[in-house]
């Protein structure tokens, strides 16, 4: 049966058979002459990310990147840097001024498209990205990284299509959710924007509660001004703050918001009052959104303080941030991502002031 | 200047006292930048002639601080960093760490997710024993030819896991509580078509390798682990089993959905290179075996679970290990959580390759040098896991 080099033998018929067949069978040729020939790569296939605008004439003004920084935040290797841009007032733009990534440092893995919420990062599928240096040249700047969403459309059909029509979607419940307010809103943020209808009766409200000799540490009386604060608003309950209390006349639109951060976290995406939370405009600079929230309970004021993106960076939407800081829920007051320094220090500023009230 | 060759100490051996050549032990370095070492590792070894007398390994050359990062970023941001333990597994690598968190945070899996976990840890298998063998041969000295082989089905494969995750080899594919993206009908199609052709594959392969008189030769009672020193020194997987240590996560824990499969342990007899290798090759013919009943019965469903968070994602305080049949070995992940639990504050991995590499000086012992590089190879090592 068996003869002393029959092992040997049978082997070579196989690589006889492997190279015979590597010229005829097809499965068994499998060599790509690279440049000549290409692979093309399926459409999951990433390399590394690029951002998404969406009109050909103005690739800067129709990006999707409001500069939250939440990629740069999530980014396992911290390949991303991102800067906001302002006008020259210092205003925030909602849009990065400098977006960089390094892509000898990015490894590939997706995670910054995974946690955008706006749709704007997207991994391409190109591999050649060979440059002659090995410092600057791997650096990819906004302009090399904003890319068409024809592109993308290109690229990854599917994974495209899906997206726009998420896009879409949302884009129609704004509108909706808007044109009520269009008559309510000024016409352009003007200095002095037309008064909301806020309540006369509340500048009080946050401000009385705990007298000033009364026996509690300062978290207690943190937490007390901000429990009695929401309270007293939503106007209900056996513990009814002294002094005028604001009255529960059912229209006001401070009425909703209040509301809401009496429910705390269990509804964190609060709805809007009729004419929107007038501050809840990311265009607006800080000073003035506080200024539209001046007489406003303590979350309004909270709320007003952060950047409006809704980016849901800190975990919640602006006005769930809000409540949660207002009731006690959440004692991190650095969240904020595209608030930056701004945000923080009048949130810690806020919650001062309502502590020594 | 340049002295004659004839001075007092001429260029003869002389015999010592009792009329043998005196002889000195000489001490060699293999590696790190050796092609046998398969990556960046040293054997310290010390020769009586061809012998080997002693052998220390030597690791730590590719030490990334993998643990640390770990401990420095959320529970999702190490995901991408396990692909690059043992980088030529990386679905298996996602799958322990996932289980581990899964466990630590109680997150039930949909049974969908399941089957595509099983199902592409299968593949991983096969790709890694295939290319296992092929590589021992490599150092074997049969240049290229089987490693080709391997390489070319192991690219259907790599092809298949770029159409569905989106990489060849850095996955990224498992989330905690399921998947990142789900299979589509036209990919679990390239995964039967895979898993029908690759017996014809592996016959071939085996016509090649299994009787070769060569390999026979120079594998056969080569590098014996016997039972007792695999128990006692926790090696596990392929290695383990060719020593007759009947032990697999898959059967002893049942993770995920392992218990409704059936499918057998290779038991090996002697632990020598040749069980190791052989081993592998009826360890690929069983996970054809699962890949089929996988491919037949995987149900409908939800790919990830519903209620897991990407971001902000924290865990109550605790602790856990998860732990799976990754192709080398066992495979375990243990993590701490502590008040926050936004990231872990003890993160260790258990790795495999590491672990089965400790008792090499024992393989090697009385064997010549050449015998050590296939021994080495037998053991199937990836420096990624092993320094970590």
């Amino acid at each position: 049966m068996g003869f002393i080099g029959k092992g040997l033998f049978e082997g070579m018929v196989v690589t006889a058979r492997n190279f015979v067949g590597s010229y005829f069978d097809k499965e068994r040729m499998v060599t790509v002459q690279y440049p000549e020939e290409r692979v093309q790569v399926p459409e999951n296939s990433r390399t590394f990310p690029f951002l998404v605008f969406d009109e050909d004439k103005d690739p800067a003004g129709t990006m999707r990147c409001v500069a939250c920084k939440i990629c740069e935040v999530e980014c396992p290797p911290q390949c991303i840097y991102i800067v906001m841009d302002r006008d020259e007032k210092g205003k925030p733009q909602q849009r990065p001024k400098v977006f960089d990534i390094d892509i000898s440092v990015c490894m590939q893995c997706q995670i910054c498209v995974e946690v955008c919420p706006f749709e704007a990062i997207k991994m391409d599928n190109d591999y050649e990205k060979s440059q002659y240096g090995r410092f600057d040249e791997l650096v990819e700047h906004l302009p090399d990284l904003l890319k068409s969403n024809e592109y993308y459309n290109r690229i990854k059909p599917t994974e495209a299509t899906a997206v726009d029509a998420k896009l879409k979607v949302e884009k129609e419940k704004k509108a909706k959710k808007a044109a009520p307010a269009v008559a309510a809103k000024p016409a352009a943020p003007a200095p002095k924007p037309v008064a909301p209808p806020a309540p006369k009766p509340a500048p009080a409200a946050a401000k009385l509660t705990i007298p000033e000799d009364a026996p509690f540490t300062p978290e207690q009386r943190q937490w007390l001004s901000g429990f009695l604060s929401a309270v007293s608003v939503a106007g209900a309950g056996p513990v009814a703050a002294p002094g005028p209390v604001a009255a529960p006349t059912g229209e006001t639109p401070v009425q909703q918001p209040a509301e809401a951060a009496a429910t705390t976290e269990a509804a964190p995406a609060a709805e809007a009052p009729a004419g929107g939370w007038p501050w809840h405009d990311p265009g607006m600079g800080i000073q003035q959104r506080l200024d539209l929230a001046k007489s406003a309970p303590l979350a309004d004021k909270l709320m007003a303080a952060m950047a409006q993106t809704d980016c849901h960076a800190c975990g919640y939407d602006c006005r769930g941030y809000a409540d949660a800081i207002a009731n006690g829920g959440e004692s991190d007051l650095s969240l904020c991502l595209p608030g930056e320094a701004e945000t923080e220090n009048m949130l810690k500023k806020l919650m001062q002031e309502t502590g020594k009230a | 200047m340049i002295q004659p060759l004839t001075d007092e100490k001429p260029y003869t051996l002389t015999p010592g006292s009792d009329g043998v050549i005196e002889t000195q032990t000489l001490e060699v370095s293999i590696g790190p930048q050796h092609p046998s070492t398969h990556g960046v590792f040293r054997m310290d070894c010390v020769l009586d002639g061809e012998t080997v007398v002693a052998l220390k390994p030597v690791m730590g050359y590719l030490h990334r601080n993998h643990e640390q990062l770990a401990e420095r970023m959320a529970w999702l941001g190490s995901m991408p960093y396990t692909d690059r333990l043992d980088y030529f597994n990386s679905m298996t690598n996602n799958w322990a760490y996932a289980l581990a968190v899964e466990k630590l945070a109680g997150i039930k899996v949909p049974e969908h997710a399941e089957y595509v976990r099983v199902i592409m840890s299968e593949l991983t298998r096969i790709l890694n024993h295939s290319c296992v063998i092929g590589f021992m041969l490599q150092d074997l000295g049969a240049w290229g030819t089987p490693l080709l082989y391997a390489f070319r089905e192991r690219e259907r494969i790599l092809d298949l896991f770029e159409a569905v995750s989106g990489s060849r080899m850095m996955c990224n594919y498992m989330r905690f509580g399921g998947l990142r993206v789900d299979m589509t009908e036209k990919d679990l199609a390239v995964a039967k078509d895979i898993t029908a052709k690759f017996p014809r594959f592996l016959d071939e392969f085996e016509k090649l390798l299994s009787n070769n008189e060569v390999l026979l030769a120079r594998t056969q009672r080569v590098g014996i682990l016997p039972k007792e020193l695999a128990i006692n020194a926790s090696i596990s997987g392929p290695m383990a089993r060719a020593s007759g240590v009947e032990y697999d996560v898959r059967k002893a824990d049942k993770y995920g959905v392992y218990g409704r499969f059936d499918f057998r342990v290779p038991i090996g007899e002697i632990g020598d290179v040749y069980d190791r290798y052989y081993i592998r090759v009826l360890e690929m013919r069983e996970s054809i075996k699962i890949l089929q009943q996988a491919l037949r019965d995987i149900p409908a469903g939800p790919f990830i679970a519903p209620e897991v968070k990407l971001r902000n994602f924290k865990i109550p305080p605790g602790d856990g290990y998860g732990r799976i049949e990754a192709p080398k070995g066992e495979l375990g992940f243990y993590l701490v959580s502590d008040e926050g639990g936004k990231q872990p504050y003890r993160y260790h991995v258990r790795p495999p390759s590491f672990v089965n590499l400790t008792t090499l000086e024992d393989m090697c012992l009385g064997h010549k040098v050449a015998d050590v590089v296939i021994i080495l190879g037998s053991v199937d090592i990836v420096l990624g896991e092993v320094d970590r």
